[in-house]
């Protein structure tokens, strides 16, 4: 290997980068968030552990009978699912499938849970 | 991070494809198939392909290296499938299927790494033998797995934001990278691994495909093997 070739080399790509143009495209993938408002949580916390809390809030629902916890799916649909279609999923802009189809991270609730909102939530809006 | 990835993927590219060319220049004055060989051209690409899917060379002279390297190679394909997702929009149908696949593919080539590296140490005449870059390159392999699964299995990171980010790379506007210490430890380490790829033993995935003593045709009586330099000379110096 010749040291000058390949200081040659890297010294040319440093300079293609320095001229790529540095613009930021936004908002990937686009989501119809439904009625939206304020979440329980910090959407950025809500994002990174929306999982882990369902599945903790299911376990001490199922195991130790409680209710009315903070984190609970059907919440989380009462207020996400499209006002076109009632539902978090079905097209890739709807609120679940939209990033889960995205990242290609199946989603497991909608086997058993609903996907649409409960009839109370759905004749308030 | 983005501009690393340039550098990395411009390394290995540029790096690879001057490697493979230097070893396509290379002459192979001789006919040196290892016996016994193939005597047809189809055969030839059989047995290369044996060796290259299924290490048959390696299977015969060590089975221990022979089992941690399937095991590490074969989950390397799984890991590297499902990592497809990343840079495909919409993400392709198997790669879908494949996904948990992958996961499991993490933890066998971290366990065939481990398994290479014990090797390395408890066996004391393969210590003796071992180099430095031996040992950092599996402890290098080693972090970039293990990160991973750390990020599988503990602090997840936003993979929606990692897959803008790719994105944005793929395309030339680039995305802010999500914060992630393991996430940063991870590519840290896969674009280290793509920038020192040329210029170390991993050569060994272009160059099986180059060596003769494995791509050879045992033809030799058939037809006479010639480099192209000594074909030029019987030439030019006819004989008496």
């Amino acid at each position: 290997m010749k040291p000058l070739c390949l200081l040659g080399r890297i010294l040319l790509v440093i300079g293609c980068c320095l001229v790529l143009p540095a613009g930021a495209h936004d908002a990937m993938p686009p989501l119809d968030i439904g009625q939206g408002g304020k979440c329980v949580d910090d959407p950025g916390f809500m994002r990174l552990n929306h999982m882990k809390l369902l599945l903790q809030q299911r376990d001490e629902t199922v195991r130790l009978g409680v209710r009315g916890g903070r984190y609970s799916l059907a919440g989380c649909v009462d207020c996400h699912a499209s006002k076109v279609n009632h539902s978090v999923l079905g097209t890739d802009r709807n609120f679940c499938q939209g990033c889960h189809t995205y990242a290609a991270v199946k989603i497991d609730c909608f086997e058993c849970h609903s996907s649409h909102p409960r009839p109370a939530m759905e004749s308030r809006r | 991070m983005a501009f690393l990835f340039y550098l990395a993927f411009c390394v290995l590219v540029g790096g690879l494809a001057w490697r493979m060319v230097t070893y396509a220049r290379t002459p192979a004055p001789l006919k040196i198939p290892t016996t016994p060989a193939p005597t047809t051209v189809p055969g030839v690409v059989f047995r290369m392909a044996r060796e290259v899917l299924l290490f048959e060379s390696l299977f015969k002279a060590n089975l221990w290296i022979w089992g941690f390297g399937i095991l590490f190679h074969f989950g390397l394909v799984l890991v590297l499938a499902r990592h497809l997702r990343y840079f495909t929009d919409p993400v392709w149908g198997w790669v879908v299927l494949i996904q948990p696949f992958g996961i499991y593919g993490g933890m066998v080539m971290v366990a065939g790494l481990a398994g290479l590296w014990v090797r390395r140490l408890a066996v004391e005449r393969i210590r003796y033998i071992s180099t430095p870059s031996d040992h950092l390159m599996l402890l290098l392999l080693l972090t970039i797995g293990i990160s991973g699964l750390s990020m599988t299995f503990g602090s997840h990171p936003d993979v929606v934001g990692v897959k803008r980010f790719f994105e944005g790379w793929q395309t030339f506007s680039p995305h802010p990278l999500p914060d992630s210490a393991l996430l940063v430890l991870h590519l840290m380490g896969v674009a280290v691994l793509m920038i020192i790829f040329p210029f170390s033993k991993l050569l060994h995935a272009p160059g099986v495909f180059f060596s003769p003593s494995r791509n050879q045709v045992d033809n030799p009586r058939e037809r006479r093997h010639m480099a192209g330099w000594a074909a030029r000379f019987d030439k030019e110096t006819p004989h008496g």
